[in-house]
């Protein structure tokens, strides 16, 4: 058994490696072969191998000694307008001495960058083309200013299929040793839905228990690792215990850092699965969707949720009582 | 290991002693005077509010002087009988080992007055025939009982009062370096101003405030400011949570010494123990719910007006919920967990922190993806594994700190440490 986390382990180190994204690889690979490389926008999920592609396109272009060349930046932990400024700034203005003229940035969920680091960016990014390009990644590119991206080349990456995601799965799962049953294989499938990062840590967690990977294991391990159970805190509402299921929507927020558009798109898919009246469940949908909006507002998560929280306890109390 | 620190910290000599100086300086002249012979005021009586120093500045005294102190407390002293067994101690200024003594008579307030016990006249007379000092604490030395100690011929009366906040800030800072604390400055400071003078309630307070941590935020203190206005917050509760009419529970925000938030907060943390009909607690968590939209909505638009309307949910909507709802027996009323559950994860929050930054160091990751992405699975891993997480810790370079932890235990954690050797 190996040392390391898997997903960095087997992470792809050279673009003919990767196992999904054709398209985009593909496009990626001539830019390496022309030995030029345009601004480039990665958008799409998680774990689809944005951040992996970037790597790999700067180690085609420049060989092993690519991190020579290469500048990562977080923009979610650094995303000031100073960072920009000054980091930036002095990554891309230094010219390179080897035979490509230019360094490559990679700019990690940049869609995260305020407005003014956007526009402190986009005047780096004119200013230095000669001696930087700028690989921008983002879950949503809608979230990146226009001018920012009419100057990139844009790549959209989507989630893995059923068949890719199982292809490399089950291949670090036989390099790792681990006995991996078809029926974790599409368990896993069923709780990362082609978030291949997800997948490779839900594999990992899996294997640490020492047994054969089964649909069981894979649920169990998942279970833990995401205690937003949302499902058994809506039960307890419904069983009449608010004070107790406040309790649980506090931990998730506060202690485990759930942040409350998540909590609210899966109270939203689990309350049509709920054992109510059909009616009732379009009428609780349409409250849902006022919370949902009051928090757009700026309203606190936790007072809108357990406003929605009592009322499902009202709701089943109605119920019972006829 | 776990000595209070007001014992732990007590000053060792008189230098150390907070504030008071002239009445400390006053004290020490009389004590040395003694040795030239018994001075006209055989006895000291030092009276001033609870955790000023008399007690301490006695001690240290004692110990600057290299005088021996015989200590007395309230039991002592109780009765006329309990006070002439040491009478005998009085009558030598010199004790067994040539050193020259003292007596301390402290908690004189808890002596009773009452003329048939006959305490305070067997003092009287121990004093009048003492051979060496005898020194009074009390806290309230205008109290009736204490009406014989006052002739000032005969007795030394000295007041301590209150040192000002910036020297009990002092005794904190040079507290919380011995302990080897970090602090924001504005964290003792807060103590330091709410002990009113009190010293010993201060240190209480910080050390019951950093009880098992090497850091102390402003944070972590500030709830404190509620502790005290308990009856006016416990009233104003009531009006919200009872009250029948809009204008009774409207009142709440006026009498309230608290800011509107933290005055939310306690109505939101309490409301939902006082109301046991669903459909009364649905109404009055919605209430709750839209004044909360209301302040959302001032702090965007800057529309202050807005307010009202966010006094009127909180506090009338509250009360107007309630029709039948009547909680069964007698409802406490409980301090706004979620202040305290804030303030008590802070360390948690920066252990949390540095851990995503290692992950992040290794797996391209920001720190909050690390943490949400990855942190999980590790706990996983690191509690079923021990091998697996070795490897990691390694990979990682995770501290001991770190995996405990991870590992949620210190037992997990050791087998971890273990493994890596």
């Amino acid at each position: 058994m190996s040392f390391e986390m898997w997903a960095e382990k087997y992470r792809p180190k050279s673009l003919n490696q990767m196992v999904n994204q054709k398209d985009i690889v593909e496009r990626l690979e001539s830019f390496a072969k022309a030995r030029n490389v345009p601004h480039c926008i990665f958008a799409g999920p998680p774990g689809t191998g944005k951040t992996t592609a970037a790597l790999c396109l700067a180690h085609d272009l420049y060989g092993e000694a690519y991190r020579e060349n290469l500048m990562e930046l977080n923009a979610s932990d650094e995303r000031g307008i100073n960072v920009v400024r000054a980091t930036v700034k002095t990554f891309a203005r230094v010219r390179t001495l080897g035979e490509i003229p230019f360094k490559i940035l990679i700019l990690d969920e940049a869609d995260n960058m305020t407005g003014d680091a956007q526009q402190a960016l986009r005047r780096t990014m004119e200013r230095y083309t000669g001696t930087c390009r700028f690989v921008l990644i983002a879950n949503y590119s809608g979230k990146i200013i226009e001018p920012i991206q009419s100057r990139c080349a844009p790549f959209r990456f989507t989630y893995l299929s059923k068949e890719e995601q199982e292809v490399h799965i089950k291949y670090i799962a036989e390099k790792e040793k681990v006995d991996l049953t078809e029926d974790g294989v599409n368990a896993i499938y069923d709780v990362c839905r082609g978030d291949l990062r997800r997948a490779i840590n839900s594999l990992q967690a899996a294997a640490s228990l020492g047994k054969p990977i089964t649909s069981e294991t894979v649920y169990a391990v998942v279970g833990h690792a995401h205690p937003a159970d949302v499902r058994a805190m809506m039960k307890i509402a419904m069983d009449g215990n608010f004070v107790e299921a406040r309790k649980r929507l506090r931990e998730m927020i506060l202690k485990f850092g759930v942040a409350g558009s998540d909590l609210i798109k899966q109270i939203h898919r689990e309350l049509f699965r709920l054992d109510i009246p059909e009616n009732w469940k379009i009428n609780l949908a349409e409250i849902v969707g006022d919370v949902d909006f009051r928090l757009v507002e700026g309203a606190d998560e936790e007072v809108q949720l357990s406003a929605f929280l009592a009322r499902l306890t009202e709701s089943s109390a109605k119920l019972k009582g006829g | 290991m776990h000595t209070a620190w007001t014992t732990k910290h007590k000053p060792r000599t008189v230098a150390e002693v907070v504030g008071n100086r002239v009445a400390i300086g006053t004290l020490k002249q009389w004590l040395q005077s003694w040795g030239m012979g018994v001075p006209k005021q055989h006895a000291a009586f030092l009276h001033g509010p609870p955790g000023v120093g008399k007690t301490v500045t006695v001690e240290a005294l004692a110990s600057d002087l290299a005088m021996e102190l015989i200590e007395k407390n309230a039991s002592d002293y109780r009765t006329k009988e309990k006070i002439t067994q040491f009478a005998g101690l009085a009558s030598q200024y010199r004790g067994f080992f040539g050193k020259e003594r003292i007596i301390l008579l402290d908690e004189m307030d808890g002596v009773y007055g009452n003329v048939d016990r006959g305490a305070i006249p067997a003092i009287t007379k121990i004093i009048r025939d003492a051979r060496c000092p005898i020194i009074l604490i009390a806290n309230d030395f205008w109290d009736k009982k204490f009406v014989s100690f006052r002739d000032k011929k005969k007795y030394l009366i000295i007041e301590f009062k209150k040192p000002p906040a910036g020297q009990v800030l002092k005794h904190l800072t040079k507290i919380c370096v011995r302990e080897g604390i970090a602090f924001e400055e504005e964290a003792l400071k807060f103590i330091a101003q709410r002990s009113e003078g009190d010293v010993r309630s201060a240190v209480n307070d910080l050390q019951a405030l950093t009880q098992g941590k090497k850091q102390l935020a402003y944070d972590d203190v500030s709830w404190l400011a509620y502790r005290d206005r308990k009856d006016v917050i416990f009233s104003v509760l009531r009006l919200v949570l009872y009250g029948k009419t809009c204008d009774t529970a409207k009142q709440a925000a006026d009498l309230a010494d608290v800011d509107l938030d933290m005055l939310f907060e306690w109505i939101y943390e309490n409301a939902p123990y006082h109301f046991n009909v669903p459909s009364e607690l649905k109404e009055a968590m919605e209430a709750l719910a839209i004044a909360d939209l209301y302040r959302a909505r001032v702090r965007r638009t800057r529309h202050w007006k807005l307010l009202r309307y966010v006094i009127d949910f909180m506090t009338a909507g509250v009360a107007m919920a309630r029709d039948k709802s009547k909680p069964s027996g007698w409802v406490p009323f409980r301090f706004p967990q979620r202040i305290r559950t804030l303030s008590a994860s802070r360390p948690e929050r920066i252990l949390k922190a540095g851990i995503g930054k290692k992950i992040k160091g290794r797996m391209h990751l920001s720190v909050s993806s690390a943490q949400k992405d990855v942190l999980p699975y590790l706990k996983v891993i690191f509690e079923h594994n021990p091998l697996m997480a070795a490897g990691l810790t390694c990979w990682f370079n995770f501290s001991e700190e770190e995996v405990n932890y991870i590992a949620g235990g210190k037992r997990r954690a050791k087998e971890i440490l273990k493994a890596i050797d």
